[in-house]
């Protein structure tokens, strides 16, 4: 997780089956971005909160908050989630992209933050990147343009 | 001692797996010679344990197309298998096979594309039999999946499906050398780690 204030550009790169989550206080200039791998932790002492949704979300909006963001201005975006192979009688293969949506879906929930604007699924990695001083999000993804979130 | 993680195998049981790697790749190179009809030669393979930072940095760039095959393995040996074709690589296989060469994957057609699936296929398949051969075990293998993506996105694959064991890959790097050029094989045989001691029990390492 990274976040800046201000100005600047973080970015995260060729995103899979992960999910990238940005938050952004527009009032604040203060944006973050988390990349998830995986959709909960199961042992509590793993340390690397970040690597999952359900930690990784409620430490960055823990963080963020100290800095002042405020939840009800905040903008979030999400990409990711991807299915990149399918194998033939097991559908089952490859659907962590699906599980850590709807697992990012759910704690944003929770904590009562609402999605402005979303990428996810599909079978390309994306590249996911925000700048600070607008709050522009921007997904590359192969063979596609760049979208604007 | 049981491995807990692919970094806890110690050198003499790395030595081990390079060994049948080594044996698997030259398999793997037979076929594909047979098939291209041309001579291909393979440098001796070397097995890392990678994070995955270090294994997309050893393999390409993060955001580079690559075209990737996967197979899933079951029976005595779980896990995943997958063969990475970068742009040079594909264009010598498909030169001879179809007579094309390309830019990028993107220029791709469903014919080439397709034609590459089947050559990963059959160089997995040659590398599991061989190896399944030398350890002594049964290997069934799933229908290939193939797709071309971000190098960096496709490697979260099999680091996604084995996250709540580890964080790392075991890469097994040969080159093949065809027509006196050297082309990174970019395979990777990822058992899972409950396979992984079973493979190095039964040829009697797990110290």
């Amino acid at each position: 997780m990274k976040f800046a204030r201000g100005e600047g550009e973080i970015i995260t790169y060729a995103l899979g089956s992960c999910i990238g989550i940005t938050l952004y206080d527009p009032f604040l200039k203060l944006g973050g971005l988390l990349h998830v791998m995986l959709p909960m932790r199961t042992d509590p002492n793993d340390q690397k909160v970040y690597k999952y949704a359900d930690t990784g979300l409620r430490e960055m909006i823990r963080k963020l908050s100290a800095f002042g963001m405020v939840k009800s201005r905040t903008i979030v975006k999400i990409a990711g989630g991807a299915k990149m192979f399918e194998i033939r009688g097991n559908s089952d293969f490859g659907n962590i992209g699906q599980r850590n949506a709807a697992m990012v879906k759910k704690v944003l929930m929770e904590e009562r933050l609402r999605i402005s604007a979303e990428d996810t699924g599909g079978s390309s990695a994306r590249t996911m990147s925000i700048n600070v001083a607008t709050g522009d999000v921007i997904i590359r993804s192969a063979g596609k343009p760049e979208k604007h979130l | 001692m049981r491995i807990k993680s692919y970094e806890d195998m110690n050198l003499q049981e790395l030595d081990v797996m390079k060994e049948i790697s080594s044996i698997g790749t030259s398999h793997a190179a037979t076929s594909l010679s047979k098939l291209l009809q041309k001579e291909v030669r393979i440098t001796i393979p070397e097995v890392s344990v990678l994070g995955y930072e270090e294994a997309v940095e050893r393999i390409g760039e993060i955001e580079e197309l690559v075209a990737a095959t996967l197979v899933q393995m079951s029976r005595d040996v779980n896990g995943l298998i997958l063969f990475i074709f970068k742009m040079d690589m594909a264009n010598v296989v498909l030169e001879k096979l179809i007579g094309n060469r390309y830019a990028s994957f993107e220029e791709m057609d469903e014919l080439s594309y397709s034609a590459l699936e089947e050559v990963g296929n059959i160089i997995i398949c040659s590398y599991v039999n061989a190896f399944a051969q030398l350890v002594g075990v049964d290997i069934d293998l799933s229908v290939p999946s193939s797709t071309v993506n971000m190098l960096g996105g496709i490697l979260t694959v099999p680091i996604a499906e084995y996250g709540y064991e580890t964080d790392k890959l075991m890469y097994i790097n040969a080159e093949f050398v065809m027509d006196g050029v050297r082309l990174s094989d970019g395979l990777l045989m990822l058992p899972d780690i409950e396979s992984l001691n079973s493979i190095l029990e039964k040829l009697g390492v797990l110290s």
